[in-house]
């Protein structure tokens, strides 16, 4: 059997007034012309699978390291473009040097965002 | 070229810190070698317009030049005396020559086997010392992990040296620098002793450790 509201109300379950409660602009509901940085970007492992390919070759080898030539430079070539691909990163869009197109980098965004600020 | 001479062309690569230098950041290294000079001729026109760093004192373009000798030296000396270190390391390389020259003479057949030129068997143990990866501690949820990780070129030859002195200063007080580090050399250029124990260690634990690898971040 469903209860009507009135009956809650008698017992004091009732709303509350806007008066008891004013509202309180605690933060600005706008929104921020920059972006923050804190999202994740480092959680990209290099080389995980590369390692484990040259540990299985090293193990059934008994870490002679002359039978897996093959799977060592793999490995230090992986290491080697993960390296230049930072530096490069590095050199343009960490400094916020901006490549119109997708998947921005935080400081590029901002860049952006600054020549375009949202009106005050 | 020599590796070690591709590494002093790109000095600062991957690392931005230049801690102490009193040059600023756009001086480069002279090339003092002749040779290297007339290797890198067309790239030399690049550098009449930039400020160059003077030459360090000790450096000169002999014949006897190499790469990973001038390395050795740097890491043996100590409180800035490389005289004292270029003198042990010279005893050293004397002593590797007689121990190989006396096994060339008492070896019944195959003589010209036998290496007995210093610099290559030091260049040998280097090599056969290099780690192929390293560990660093990683602290997750309070307990340190000692996580595998990927090594430069540059490092590994830093520690293959580094272990090869540490091996050499682990030793009673009569017997002097040069005779221990002569026999370190040898034992490593011929692919066993201590320092390549510490090598194979050191992938034992990085494979035993395999599982963590997945704490790293870049």
């Amino acid at each position: 059997m469903r209860i009507p509201t009135a009956l809650y109300a008698a017992r004091g379950r009732s709303p509350q007034s806007e008066k008891d409660v004013p509202f309180q602009e605690i933060l600005p509901l706008r929104l921020k012309n920059t972006v923050s940085g804190k999202a994740d970007s480092g959680s990209d492992v290099a080389c995980l699978q590369e390692m484990g390919v040259l540990f299985a070759c090293l193990k059934d080898n008994e870490f002679v390291e002359k039978y897996c030539h093959k799977e060592i430079s793999q490995f230090q070539n992986c290491f080697k473009c993960y390296m230049d691909r930072k530096f490069e990163a590095k050199k343009t869009v960490n400094q916020g040097i901006v490549q119109p197109g997708s998947n921005l980098n935080y400081k590029q965004l901002n860049k952006y965002m600054r020549r375009y600020p949202n009106p005050l | 070229m020599s590796f070690l001479s591709i590494i002093a062309g790109k000095t600062s690569k991957y690392s931005s810190l230049r801690l102490m230098s009193v040059y600023p950041t756009q001086y480069v290294e002279p090339i003092v070698q002749k040779d290297k000079q007339n290797e890198q001729k067309t790239e030399l026109s690049k550098l009449y317009h930039v400020p160059i760093k003077a030459a360090v004192n000790k450096s000169s373009d002999t014949v006897f030049h190499d790469d990973t000798k001038e390395k050795m030296i740097n890491y043996i000396t100590k409180k800035g005396n490389s005289a004292l270190a270029r003198t042990l390391l010279s005893k050293t390389f004397e002593l590797i020559k007689r121990t190989q020259t006396e096994h060339m003479n008492l070896a019944k057949g195959e003589k010209n086997a036998i290496n007995t030129n210093a610099e290559t068997l030091l260049k040998q143990a280097v090599e056969n010392c290099r780690p192929l990866l390293q560990v660093t501690a990683i602290k997750r949820g309070g307990v340190t992990y000692q996580v595998p990780v990927p090594i430069t070129t540059r490092r590994s030859y830093f520690l293959a040296m580094k272990w090869l002195l540490d091996a050499a200063r682990e030793k009673e007080r009569k017997v002097s620098l040069p005779e221990k580090l002569a026999w370190e050399i040898l034992d490593a250029a011929h692919g066993q002793g201590r320092v390549v124990k510490r090598k194979d260690d050191l992938h034992r634990q990085c494979e035993s450790n395999r599982a963590y690898a997945h704490y790293r971040w870049s």
